[in-house]
């Protein structure tokens, strides 16, 4: 018996394999969200990554070949290493002023029976405000000279203050307005909503359980409500720091950047250096390649960590 | 028989598509962003010329579209990238010809302009933004000369002779501090300190004697941040906002905040540009009640004024017979003729015309009737001595801004550890890269 019919004989004896059938609905239903997203977040992505190692050129691309020297050049900056030093201050501001503020609008809520519902309402409106037209009222609240801020310091004796004119208090006066609903890049009553449909999940058995127990409010929170629902705050935090190292609209409407760069953030350089009079978009290119990986890897230690967690 | 019908009709069909085809290819069609959206009062005008200048040359058509009003850089860069772009642009200002022609959205017109028998009626110091080692990319649009504007009411009320405005920095801080009543939220001047001050900035660098960049024989840049001109200017700064106290609160406020600021009263002074007053007429300001004159002269005795303005220019890209068609179209509306049309027809409707044409040739007193003696005084004073923004401005920028704004925003700043820090990050991010890319 030759090889050839050993194997034909073997291949015969095999059980008939199931025939694979592909999900076609679910192909179709996938198909445009795939494609839009290969279109609109991939294409960029790599294309910035090759205008990155040119000097690029709009008309005639790609211009000269320069390599990492973008990279290079950016690196040994002053103007990158403020900007990203700006990224992570306020980073900690949001996350100190604004990231905690949901969660305890939700647990608030959770509490309540009645006006449960206006309240959650109350909290989503702010949702639907333009958030560029807010800030433009904060900036004018914020003047000096006539904002309205000053105006009722001066009556109990403060002031004037400086706000967004002070490279000191300037950060804290652009994360301010996401304190009271009207974040940019990730919506205050959105996010309280979010918790608060995981705050229900928690079955009530558990808590009145707990309570017989003699466990008091506190520990209540932190010992059964949040480690219940540390798996959405975790996804939810890893869209806040995403949220915040690309943060753009606050700084680009109320300070352009400045005063003396204490606000300029990486996106706003991003855009400074494509569309001011630089117009080197190659240097742009490896901005948004090294926010990239900046993410990436902030976004996969958290993830790990999470993994981790919720495995132990 | 009938298949002998048909195949005729289809032959003549096609012919009659075929010939369409020709007589349609022989039309050279144009895209021109050639008016602003803020431009409507004077659009009837545009109009006329547009019609007749296709009355003269039927084979040229021109769809015109609005000039961006905000975000003209942005929404151009973008259309030349989506291959969207126009053929023809006005909007192109000074400033933004370097970059323009670096990125390749210009086309070289040293050759038409030299065959252009006009070209000599242009302002020399209108073309030198425009000229780019040696090659022409624009043809003068519009121009500015930047000079004091003041309110002669508040001059009036601080006690102040509004025919005899500040000349030099003492004086000048002296009649700003008269001019704020904070209790009143008036300040004497409207001090532009914010991301794209050192526009203003370079002026008072200029009055102390010197320049923010030098350009060398061979092309290169030398900062010049830590001289004694630059200091001297940054401490000019410091003391209007710190020991005078005789500036907006809000210094680092933006350009538009400060131009609203003059036009309600609040700010006293300011620096402005020849071609803003059709924008303070249309504001509802009375021209006989506004001052313009030179700005102060500072340590070195000089005032000299800073030219700006816009070029046409042509999308490189397009076909050879379209460039010579541009150019054509370019050249009617820069024509004496289209020029003085444009003048009449604001003087007729009374409308605030730009008080500088780009072309000698124009005598603009023959539109200024309603215009007071003293302001048209003021606007020729102030474009006696000009000169072009620094060398080297638009990577150069943002160091400018950050030492301005730095002793602008902290009372204890000095300028001269402030002027040091820009130049060293300067030198090292910016010209160190210039000066060797001259030598590759």
């Amino acid at each position: 018996m030759t090889n050839l019919e050993i194997i034909s004989k073997d291949l015969l004896n095999q059980p008939e394999r199931k025939k694979r059938r592909i999900p076609w609905m679910a192909v179709w239903f996938l198909a445009p969200s795939i494609f839009s997203f290969l279109l609109f977040k991939y294409v960029p992505l790599f294309y910035a990554f090759f205008m990155s190692l040119f000097e690029y050129r709009i008309v005639n691309p790609p211009g000269t070949f320069v390599g990492f020297q973008n990279y290079a050049s950016l690196l040994t900056s002053s103007y990158f290493w403020e900007c990203f030093g700006n990224v992570l201050v306020f980073f900690l501001l949001y996350l100190g002023m604004t990231f905690w503020i949901p969660i305890m609008i939700a647990l608030f809520i959770n509490t309540i029976r009645r006006g449960n519902k206006l309240l959650r309402i109350l909290y989503l409106i702010p949702s639907a405000i333009p958030v560029v037209s807010c800030l433009v009222l904060w900036k004018w609240m914020y003047n000096p000279g006539y904002g309205v801020f000053n105006y009722y310091l001066a009556k109990i004796g403060l002031g004037p203050f400086q706000w967004l004119n002070d490279p000191l208090f300037a950060k804290v006066a652009v994360v301010a307005p996401s304190m009271f609903g009207l974040a940019a890049g990730f919506s205050m009553g959105m996010n309280m909503l979010i918790y608060y449909s995981a705050l229900q999940s928690i079955p009530e058995e558990i808590l009145e359980a707990a309570k017989i127990d003699g466990a008091g409010p506190w520990q209540r929170i932190f010992r059964i409500i949040l480690p219940n629902i540390r798996f959405i705050i975790g996804m939810q935090f890893i869209i806040f720091v995403s949220s915040v190292f690309l943060m753009f609209d606050p700084m680009f409407v109320m300070t352009q950047g400045g005063p003396v760069n204490s606000t300029r953030v990486l996106s706003l350089l991003i855009y400074n250096k494509a569309f001011g009079y630089e117009m080197d978009y190659g240097m742009a290119g490896a901005i948004s390649c090294v926010m990239f990986l900046m993410i990436a890897v902030v976004t996969y230690i958290q993830l790990h960590f999470s993994r981790k967690g919720n495995q132990g | 028989m009938f298949e002998r019908k048909t195949w005729f009709l289809v032959g003549m069909m096609i012919l009659l598509i075929g010939t369409s085809g020709v007589w349609g290819a022989s039309k050279i069609e144009l895209t021109s962003w050639d008016i602003g959206t803020n431009d409507g009062v004077i659009k009837p005008v545009y109009e006329a010329l547009w019609a007749e200048f296709e009355k003269a040359n039927p084979d040229i058509v021109i769809k015109h579209v609005d000039n961006p009003s905000t975000n003209y850089q942005q929404v151009f860069t973008t259309g030349m990238a989506g291959g969207s772009g126009p053929d023809i642009t006005t909007a192109t200002s000074y400033p933004m010809m370097p970059g323009f022609v670096k990125q390749g959205f210009c086309l070289d017109l040293t050759s038409m302009w030299r065959k252009y028998s006009d070209r000599n009626q242009f302002l020399p110091s209108s073309l030198a933004a425009g000229t780019i080692n040696g090659k022409i990319y624009g043809v003068p649009h519009d121009m500015y000369v930047m000079g004091l504007m003041y309110n002669k009411d508040r001059f009036k009320e601080a006690g102040i002779d509004p025919v005899n405005p500040p000349k030099n920095w003492a004086e000048f801080a002296t009649a700003a501090q008269k001019l704020t009543n904070r209790a009143k939220q008036q300040y004497g001047y409207a001090l532009l300190g914010m991301d794209w001050g050192d526009w203003f900035f370079e002026y008072y660098v200029w009055q102390a004697g010197g320049d923010l960049t030098k350009k060398n024989a061979d092309g290169s840049c030398t900062l010049q941040f830590t001289s004694k001109s630059t200091i001297a200017a940054l401490q000019y700064y410091k003391d209007l906002k710190w020991k005078y106290n005789c500036v907006q609160d809000n210094v680092l406020q933006g350009f538009d905040e400060n131009r609203t600021d003059f036009v309600q009263g609040r700010a006293a002074m300011s620096l402005a540009a020849t071609d803003w007053f059709s924008w303070l007429v249309g504001a509802g300001i009375d021209l006989n009640k506004i001052g313009f004159t030179q700005i102060p002269a500072g340590p070195s005795g000089k005032s000299p004024s800073q030219t700006g303005g816009s070029y046409w220019i042509i999308n490189p890209t397009i076909s050879k017979e379209k460039q010579v068609a541009a150019f054509k179209f370019i050249t009617f509306m820069s024509s004496k003729q289209a020029l003085e049309r444009v003048l009449k027809y604001q003087a007729d409707n009374g409308i605030m015309p730009n008080l500088l044409c780009v072309r000698q040739d124009v005598d603009l007193s023959k539109y200024l009737k309603g215009v007071s003696a003293d302001l048209v005084g003021g606007v020729q004073k102030a474009a006696e001595k000009t000169r072009l923004e620094y060398f080297l401005k638009g990577p150069l920028s943002p160091y400018v801004a950050k030492m301005m704004q730095k002793v602008l925003t902290d009372k204890n700043a000095d300028p001269k550890a402030a002027a040091l820090e820009a130049q060293v990050a300067a030198q090292k991010e910016v010209v160190n890269h210039y000066n060797a890319s001259l030598k590759k």
